[in-house]
C-alpha cells in the first residue's frame, strides 16, 4: 500500500513537473531565447491536408466562349491604337504627314512647330499620300476648339497637337483623333493612343536649344541636396542635411538655420521637389535641364513621352503623403543611383526636350514606332544615349548593329573593315593606295566609287580581297550613301589622293575597334570662333588641338552613312554637294552631334608633304574671309542650332611609339620611319 | 502556443477573445496548485486529473502539428449577419487617392506587409452556404504569399490585405453575397488597401473585362483587363494561369525557325475569326496551321490535351513547340490561358485582342516577346510576321520563354510579381528597374552598365586633387609636393599620412605651395587608405601619386589631366602594365616588360574619377579589399580590375615610357627579389580574376600623346613640349 502510495506520489509529482515545464518553462524559455516569431506552425496560411483534392478554378466544362464580339466603332474615351487608327493608310508611303492649315493667326509657338515639320522627312503636301493628319490646336486655351477641318472624318488618323493643357473636352468633340497634349491629366489620358508632351516655355528655341547644365557627373560634395519649386517660376535651394521637410509646413518647426538661396531660375541641387498639381508641370523641364533629379510628389499629370521613356531611370515619383519617408530615402540614396539618375536627366533633356524640333520629332517617332509595330525602337534605344531620334530604326532593330550599345549588349564591332575609295578629281587611279589597303589583314573588301567622266582603267591591281568598282557621275554626298554591299561595321573612307601605309591602316583600325562610335582619322582640322568676323571658322594648320578628321582617310561606323542620308535635311546635303570641304565638315558635325565627343587622331607619317594636295579645297594656312567654306561651317552651325564640334588635344599612338627600344620589339615599326 | 492549439478544437483557426480567456484562467488556477502536498485519499482523483491533463496536452500537440483539412467544418467560422453591398469599383482610383499609404509607414526594408484573412464560411439567411471552398490555385496563391517576405500575421502592421474569399473565377460566383462577404472583412474600410485576385472575370452574356463583384476601392489583380476597365497605375494586370503549366513539362527548345510559321490552337474561337484563320491557312498552306477540338476521340482520352486538324490529331501543348508564332485570340474574355502555354513552348504569341491589357504590362516590355495585331488586321498577319527579321524572331522566342519561366510558370510566380509591382509603387526609390524585369539572367550578367555613361567633358577649370600616400619618406614627399604644385590645373593637395607611430612634420616645415594642402592621418597603415573617398576631395578628378614619383614633368601631369577630361570614366596613368595568359601554367601572368600592349596602369601615378574611390571602398567584390590590406600589395591591380569591370573599358596610358624608379617595388632591390615581386603580382591577378569570376581587363595597343608629339613643329609652339624627357 505504502509502495503504491509512493508510486502514485511520484507519478503525481512527475506529472505536475511535466505540466509545469510544458506550461510555464517552455513559453518562458522561448520568450527569453528567441524573440522572433515562430516561422512554421499554424501561423500564415495553413497547409491543408486535402489541398490536392481541391478543384481547379478553371473548370474544363465551362461553356465555350463563342459569344459575339462587340465590334462597334469605338469613340472617344474607348479609342485605342488598334481600333481608332488605320495603319493601312501608311503602308505605301510610310509615315507621311499632312498639316491642316492653321485657322487664324498662328502663335509664335505654332510657327515654330510648323517650321520644324517643314524640314522633316515625314511631311507631305498631298492629302492622298498622308497617313497622319495633323491639326495644331489654337494657342490659348480660352479659345473654343473651333470648327473641325475639311477632311476630319470623325478624327480618324488625326493628331491634334496642343501645347497647352486643358483643351476642349476631347472625348466628345475630338472623336477618334489622337491628342498630343502638354502634361495631360492621368485620368483622361489614353495610354498607347494619346501622346503626352512636355509643357514648353513660350521662348523654347526651334532648333539646337540650350545644352544641359550638368558639368560634372557626380554632385559636388557641398552642393545642396534639395531645391523646391517656388512661386513665380523660381527655385528655392535649401542646403540642409537634417531631417526637415521644407515643403509642406507639417514639420516646419525644426527647419533649423535658414541657409537658403532664394530665387534661382535654374535649380542648383541634387534633387528638385516638384509638387504634383498641374500648375507646376513646367518645373519638370527646368529640373531636367539643370541636371537636378526631379522628385514628383503624386503628379496628377502624365509624364512627357511616358510611352517610350522609362522615367524611373531619371526621376522619382513619390507619394506626397509621406514627406519624411521621401526625404529619408533621398538622403540615404545609393550614390550609384544618384549618379545614374543625374546623367539620365541630362541625356533625356538633350535627346528629346531641348528644342521644339526635338519635341515634335519625338512625337512623330513615337507614332512611327506604333506603325512599325514589331520593328519599332526597342526600349534600350529610347533610353540610352544617343536616343531614338539618332538611332534610326530603318538601319536595324538590333542594338548590336549600332556603334553605341556594345557595352550593354556585351558585343563588339566586327573584326574587319571595308575600304571605300572616292575618285572624284582627275588623276591617276589609286593603285598604290589599293595595294596598301588590301595588304591589311583586317580588310574585307575594297569599293571604288568612280565618279568622274573619264573612262575606267582597264586593269585593276590583283588584290587578295574583293574589289568592286561603282561607276557613274555622282554628287559628293553620294559617297555617304548606305551602300548595301558594305557588310562590315567599319568603313575606311579614302580619297584617291590619300596615301597610307598598311601599318597605318592596321593601327588605326585597331584603335577604331575601341571607339566604334567615333571617327578615327589621320588628318585633322580645327574649328575656332573668329571674333573679327563674328562667326565660326576652321583651319587645316597644324595645331595643338583638332575637332574634325578628314574623310579622305578615316575609319567610322557604317551606321553614319545611314544617318547622313536619312536624317539630315536635304538642304544640308545639297550644301555638301556644292563644296567638297563642306561634306567633311558636315560629316564631322553629324558624328559630333551624336556622340558629343571629339574624333580621334592617329599618327600619320606623310602629313607635311601631302597635306595640301590630299584634300583639295581645304582652306589654306590663312583662312580667307568670306570664303564659301567658312560660310559652310556657319550655315551648318545655324542649321544644327549649336556648334556640336568638340576639340581634343591628344593623339593615340602605338604603345612603344618612338620609344628608345629596339625597333624589333615594336609592332607598328613602319610608323616610326622619318618622312 | 497552448491556448491557440486549444482554440483549434473549440472553434477553429479564428481567434475569439472569450475562449482564450477561459483557457488562461484554467491554466493559472489549477496548474500550480497541484504541485505541493497530496492527500492519499484523493490520489485516484489526482491521477485521473493528471492523465486528463496529459491527454489534453498530447491532443493539443497533435492538433498543433497535424495538417488541417479544409473541409473539416471546424475550420469554418459561421457568419450570419446581413450586411450592405459595397459600391461598384471606383474607376477614378489612383494610388495617391484611394490607397492608404500611411498603413505602409516607414519601412527600412522597403517591403510592404501583407495580411491574409483567415478562412470563413458564409451562409445566407437560411443558413445555406453561399460560397464553395477555395480553389486549388487560390490556396496555392495564399500559401505563396504566406511563405514570402511580404507576409505578416499581425493585422495591425499590415499595409495590404488579401481576403481568403476565392474570386479567381467569376463562374458560379454569387455576386451580391460575395460582395457582402467582402464588406464584412474586419479591416475592409471601403476596400482600402485590399487586394483581390481574379483571373476569369465577367460572365454571360456580355462578359465584363473586370470582376463584376462590387469592390469599392479595392485593388484588383485581374486577368483580362481592357483599356476601359483597367485603372492605370492602380490595378495590376495578371495572366490567366494555365493548369497545364504544372502538368506538362515542356523542355526548352532552342530558338530558330520551326515547322509552322503560325499556329492557332484555341478551341473556342468565334466562328467569324475561325473563318478568317482558315482562309489564311488556305492561302499560305503549310506555313499556317489552324487546330480545333477533336470530335472523333475515343473515350478516356482527355480532350483538353488533344487538338485536331481534319483527321490529324495533335498533342497539346506539345504541338505549340512546332510553331514559330502562335495565335492568342480573344474569346468571350480578353485574357486567355493559352498565352501561358504559348510562352512555355517558346512560341512567340501573336496577340489579337483589341484593347487587352497584357499581363504585367506595367513592368514587362511585351514588344520584346510578342506581336500585337489589331483584330481587323487578322488577314494581314502572315505579311506582318514575315517582315520580322529572323534574328529578332529568335530574340522574341527566347524572351517569351523567359517571361514564362519568371512570371507565368506558377501561381507563386504570379503572386510574387503582383506584390512586387505594388511594392515598387509604394517604395519607388527602391523599385526594380526595367532591365531587372525584362532582361533574361544571361544578359543581365554579361552586360555592362557604365556608371559614367553620359558623354561629358568636365570643364578644365575644375582641376584635380592630388592624393599622395606616404609613410615616412618626408624628403621625397616634399619634392613630390613641390613638383606637383607646379601643375596649373592642380586645385588641392591631400597627403595621406599612413604612419601611426610618427607625427607628420610641423606645418612650418611643409613646402609653401599655391593650393590648399591638407594632411589626413589614418588610423591604420593600410593600402586602401589611398582610395578612401575623403570628404576633402571636391574635384571629380583625382591624381593618385606615390611619394617617390618625382620624375613626371609638369607638362606630363597637366597633359594627363587633359586626357582624363576626355576619358573621365577611365583610369589614365603613366606606367603601363600587361596581363598575359601563361599557357604552360594555365594561369595569368603579370608583365612589366616593354610590350606593344597595355591593360593596366599603375596607380603610383594615375588620374581617375573620384567615384571609383567610393566603389573601391564600399563596393569591391569579395574579400579583395581585406586581402590587399593584409598583403600590402596589389591595390593598384585591384583598382584596375574594379574600373575595367564596372565600365567595360580599357585604361589609357599617357606619354612615352620613362625609367621609373621601380615604382611598384619601392623597398625591394636586386633581381631575385624583383622576381618574387613579379610572382606576387601574378598571384594577385589570378586571385582577383577568380573573385570577379571573369577577366575584366581589356588589352589595347595605343597610348595617348599630345597631338604634335615628336612632330616636326617648333617646340615652343607646342602646348606640352616637355614630354618624355628624363
Amino acid at each position: 500500500m505504502q509502495f503504491w502510495r509512493r508510486k502514485s506520489l511520484w507519478l503525481a509529482l512527475s506529472a505536475s513537473w511535466l505540466l509545469f515545464i510544458l506550461l510555464g518553462a517552455f513559453p518562458l524559455f522561448r520568450l527569453a531565447v528567441s524573440p522572433r516569431p515562430q516561422p512554421a506552425g499554424p501561423q500564415g496560411w495553413p497547409r491543408w491536408l486535402d489541398a490536392a483534392l481541391l478543384r481547379s478554378f478553371s473548370q474544363p466544362e465551362e461553356p465555350p466562349e463563342d459569344v459575339p464580339v462587340p465590334s462597334q466603332a469605338p469613340q472617344g474615351a474607348s479609342c485605342s491604337w488598334g481600333t481608332c487608327f488605320d495603319t493601312s493608310r501608311c503602308r505605301n508611303h510610310g509615315l507621311k504627314i499632312f498639316v491642316h492649315p492653321a485657322a487664324g493667326a498662328a502663335s509664335e509657338m505654332q510657327r515654330r512647330i510648323l517650321a520644324s515639320l517643314e524640314g522633316s522627312r515625314y511631311q507631305t503636301r498631298s492629302l492622298a499620300e498622308a497617313c497622319l493628319l495633323l491639326l495644331l490646336s489654337p494657342g490659348a486655351p480660352a479659345v473654343h476648339c473651333g470648327p473641325v477641318p475639311h477632311h476630319w472624318d470623325r478624327g480618324r488618323n488625326h493628331l491634334v497637337i496642343n501645347l497647352h493643357p486643358d483643351p476642349c473636352p476631347r472625348a466628345s468633340q475630338l472623336g477618334q483623333a489622337m491628342v498630343a497634349e502638354a502634361s495631360p491629366r492621368v485620368d483622361t489620358f489614353r495610354p498607347g493612343f494619346d501622346v503626352s508632351l512636355p509643357l514648353l516655355p513660350e521662348a523654347h528655341p526651334l532648333r539646337g536649344g540650350f545644352p544641359g547644365q550638368l558639368r560634372q557627373h557626380s554632385p559636388h560634395p557641398r552642393a545642396a541636396l534639395l531645391a523646391l519649386a517656388e512661386d513665380g517660376g523660381r527655385w528655392h535651394t535649401a542646403s540642409f542635411h537634417s531631417t526637415t521637410c521644407p515643403w509642406d509646413g507639417r514639420c516646419e518647426q525644426d527647419l533649423g538655420p535658414k541657409q537658403t538661396h532664394r530665387g534661382e531660375k535654374l535649380p542648383n541641387a541634387t534633387f528638385c521637389l516638384i509638387p504634383g498639381h498641374h500648375a507646376e508641370a513646367s518645373r519638370f523641364l527646368q529640373a531636367l535641364q539643370a541636371g537636378c533629379i526631379p522628385v514628383l510628389l503624386s503628379p496628377s499629370w502624365e509624364l512627357p513621352f511616358s510611352e517610350v521613356i522609362d522615367w524611373t531611370k531619371a526621376a522619382i515619383v513619390a507619394d506626397e503623403r509621406l514627406p519624411l519617408q521621401v526625404l529619408a530615402a533621398l538622403q540615404e540614396m545609393d550614390p550609384a543611383r544618384v549618379l545614374a539618375l543625374r546623367q539620365q536627366t541630362q541625356f533625356l533633356w538633350d535627346a528629346y526636350f531641348s528644342s521644339v524640333d526635338k519635341v515634335i520629332h519625338t512625337t512623330l517617332e513615337i507614332i512611327q514606332d506604333r506603325i512599325l509595330g514589331a520593328s519599332a525602337h526597342p526600349s534600350l534605344l529610347w533610353n540610352s544615349p544617343p536616343g531614338a531620334l539618332l538611332a534610326l530604326s530603318t538601319f536595324s532593330r538590333s542594338p548590336q548593329d549600332f556603334p553605341f550599345y556594345h557595352l550593354q549588349q556585351s558585343s563588339r564591332p566586327e573584326g574587319r573593315f571595308s575600304a571605300l575609295i572616292w575618285v572624284g578629281t582627275p588623276g591617276q587611279p589609286p593603285l598604290k593606295l589599293i595595294q596598301a589597303v588590301a595588304g591589311s589583314q583586317h580588310c574585307a573588301q575594297i569599293m571604288v566609287l568612280w565618279s568622274r567622266e573619264r573612262p575606267l582603267p582597264f586593269r585593276w591591281p590583283e588584290t587578295a580581297v574583293p574589289l568592286t568598282v561603282m561607276d557613274g557621275p555622282r554628287k559628293l554626298s553620294h559617297r555617304f550613301l548606305p551602300f548595301g554591299t558594305i557588310t562590315t561595321d567599319a568603313i575606311l573612307s579614302l580619297d584617291a589622293h590619300s596615301s597610307l601605309s598598311t601599318s597605318e591602316v592596321d593601327f588605326a583600325f585597331v584603335v577604331w575597334k575601341n571607339f566604334p562610335e567615333r571617327m578615327v582619322g589621320f588628318l585633322t582640322w580645327n574649328h575656332f570662333w573668329d571674333e573679327a568676323q563674328g562667326g565660326w571658322g576652321y583651319t587645316a594648320e597644324m595645331a595643338n588641338e583638332f575637332s574634325m578628321v578628314l574623310t579622305a582617310a578615316a575609319f567610322y561606323h557604317r551606321y553614319y552613312h545611314t544617318l547622313f542620308t536619312h536624317s539630315l535635311p536635304r538642304a544640308l546635303r545639297t550644301l555638301a554637294d556644292e563644296a567638297p570641304a563642306c561634306a567633311d565638315v558636315l560629316m564631322n558635325f553629324l558624328v559630333a552631334a551624336v556622340t558629343k565627343l571629339p574624333p580621334i587622331k592617329v599618327p600619320y607619317g606623310k602629313q607635311h608633304q601631302e597635306a595640301a594636295p590630299l584634300a583639295p579645297g581645304v582652306p589654306g594656312s590663312e583662312p580667307q574671309p568670306q570664303s564659301p567654306d567658312h560660310d559652310c561651317i556657319n550655315q551648318l552651325a545655324a542649321e544644327f542650332g549649336h556648334m556640336p564640334l568638340v576639340s581634343s588635344r591628344l593623339r593615340l599612338d602605338p604603345v612603344l611609339f618612338k620609344d628608345p627600344v629596339s625597333v624589333q620589339r615594336k609592332k607598328y615599326r613602319s610608323l616610326e620611319k622619318k618622312p | 502556443m497552448y491556448s491557440q492549439a486549444y482554440l483549434c478544437i473549440v472553434i477553429g483557426a479564428e481567434q475569439s477573445p472569450g475562449v482564450s480567456m477561459y483557457a488562461a484562467v484554467k491554466h493559472s488556477s489549477r496548474g500550480p496548485a497541484l504541485i505541493p502536498r497530496m492527500k492519499t485519499k484523493h490520489r485516484i482523483y489526482y491521477v485521473a486529473l493528471f492523465s486528463v491533463v496529459l491527454l489534453g496536452l498530447l491532443a493539443t500537440g497533435v492538433f498543433q502539428f497535424w495538417p488541417h483539412s479544409i473541409d473539416a467544418s471546424g475550420d469554418w467560422a459561421v457568419e450570419k449577419r446581413s450586411v450592405a453591398v459595397p459600391v461598384r469599383g471606383d474607376l477614378s482610383c489612383r494610388m495617391h487617392t484611394c490607397f492608404d499609404v500611411y498603413r505602409c509607414g516607414f519601412n527600412p526594408k522597403n517591403k510592404i506587409k501583407v495580411y491574409i484573412y483567415s478562412l470563413k464560411k458564409y451562409v445566407n439567411e437560411l443558413g445555406v452556404p453561399v460560397s464553395s471552398t477555395i480553389s486549388r490555385e487560390y490556396n496555392e496563391l495564399l500559401s505563396a504569399i504566406a511563405d514570402s517576405d511580404y507576409y505578416t500575421d499581425d493585422i495591425s502592421r499590415a499595409c495590404l490585405f488579401v481576403p481568403s474569399i476565392d474570386l479567381l473565377s467569376q463562374h458560379a460566383l454569387p455576386i451580391r453575397e460575395t460582395a457582402q462577404a467582402l464588406a464584412q472583412l474586419s479591416r475592409w474600410d471601403r476596400g482600402t488597401n485590399h487586394l483581390l485576385f481574379n483571373m476569369l472575370p465577367g460572365g454571360p452574356p456580355d462578359y465584363n473585362t473586370a470582376l463584376d463583384v462590387p469592390r469599392d476601392r479595392a485593388l484588383l489583380a485581374g486577368g483580362g483587363f481592357s483599356t476601359w476597365t483597367y485603372r492605370q497605375g492602380y490595378d495590376v494586370s495578371i495572366p490567366v494561369y494555365s493548369p497545364l503549366s504544372a502538368e506538362v513539362a515542356l523542355p526548352e527548345k532552342g530558338p530558330g525557325p520551326r515547322r509552322y510559321l503560325l499556329l492557332s490552337s484555341q478551341m473556342a474561337i468565334h466562328p467569324e475569326y475561325r473563318e478568317e484563320l482558315e482562309a489564311l491557312q488556305a492561302k499560305h498552306g503549310e506555313a499556317v496551321l489552324v487546330l480545333d477540338k477533336c470530335t472523333n476521340l475515343s473515350e478516356g482520352v482527355p480532350s483538353v490535351r488533344k487538338r485536331c486538324h481534319k483527321h490529324q490529331v495533335f498533342d497539346y501543348p506539345q504541338v505549340l513547340q512546332e510553331a514559330t508564332f502562335c495565335v492568342v485570340l480573344r474569346g468571350a474574355r480578353l485574357g486567355q490561358a493559352v498565352l501561358s502555354d504559348v510562352l512555355q513552348a517558346g512560341c512567340v504569341p501573336v496577340v489579337i485582342a483589341d484593347s487587352y491589357i497584357l499581363p504585367f504590362s506595367e513592368v514587362l516590355d511585351w514588344k520584346r516577346a510578342s506581336v500585337v495585331v489589331p483584330e481587323e488586321k487578322i488577314a494581314d498577319v502572315h505579311g506582318i510576321l514575315q517582315s520580322i527579321p529572323s534574328r529578332q524572331v529568335e530574340e522574341m522566342q527566347r524572351q517569351a520563354r523567359w517571361f514564362w519561366e519568371a512570371y507565368f510558370q506558377s501561381i507563386r510566380a504570379i503572386a510574387l510579381a503582383t506584390l512586387q509591382i505594388i511594392n515598387d509603387r509604394i517604395y519607388p526609390y527602391a523599385a526594380i528597374s526595367y532591365e531587372e524585369w525584362n532582361e533574361p539572367p544571361a544578359v543581365k550578367w554579361s552586360s555592362v552598365s557604365n556608371p559614367l555613361f553620359l558623354p561629358l567633358i568636365p570643364p578644365q577649370s575644375q582641376g584635380f586633387t592630388a592624393i599622395v600616400l606616404t609613410y615616412d619618406r618626408v624628403e621625397s614627399l616634399f619634392r613630390v609636393i613641390t613638383e606637383v604644385s607646379k601643375v596649373p590645373s592642380l586645385s588641392k593637395l591631400l597627403v595621406v599620412w599612413n604612419n601611426q607611430n610618427k607625427n607628420p612634420p610641423e606645418d612650418s616645415l611643409w613646402p609653401k605651395i599655391r593650393v590648399p594642402l591638407k594632411v589626413v592621418r589614418t588610423a591604420e597603415n593600410k593600402l586602401s587608405n589611398r582610395f578612401f573617398p575623403y570628404d576633402e576631395i571636391e574635384t571629380e578628378a583625382v591624381l593618385a601619386i606615390d611619394d617617390d614619383i618625382i620624375m613626371l614633368t609638369s607638362d606630363e601631369l597637366q597633359f594627363g589631366y587633359e586626357v582624363w577630361r576626355e576619358f573621365p570614366d577611365r583610369l589614365v596613368g603613366y606606367p603601363g602594365r600587361l596581363h598575359l595568359w601563361d599557357h604552360e601554367m594555365s594561369k595569368w601572368k603579370y608583365e612589366s616588360e616593354w610590350t606593344n600592349e597595355v591593360s593596366m596602369v599603375l596607380t603610383g601615378a594615375a588620374f581617375y574619377h573620384k567615384y571609383f574611390n567610393y566603389l573601391y571602398t564600399y563596393k569591391m567584390p569579395g574579400d579583395i579589399k581585406n586581402w590587399v590590406d593584409a598583403h600590402m600589395n596589389c591595390e593598384d591591380i585591384a583598382m584596375n580590375f574594379l574600373v575595367a569591370n564596372v565600365t567595360g573599358k580599357a585604361v589609357i596610358k599617357v606619354t612615352p615610357r620613362k625609367k621609373f624608379k621601380c615604382p611598384e617595388c619601392t623597398a625591394i632591390d636586386g633581381l631575385s627579389l624583383d622576381q618574387t615581386h613579379m610572382v606576387e603580382r601574378s598571384e594577385c591577378i589570378n586571385k582577383f580574376a577568380s573573385v570577379f569570376g571573369t577577366m575584366p581587363l581589356k588589352v589595347v595597343e595605343h597610348r595617348a600623346d599630345p597631338v604634335l608629339y615628336k612632330d616636326d613643329f617648333p617646340e615652343k609652339l607646342k602646348s606640352f613640349p616637355n614630354i618624355g624627357s628624363l
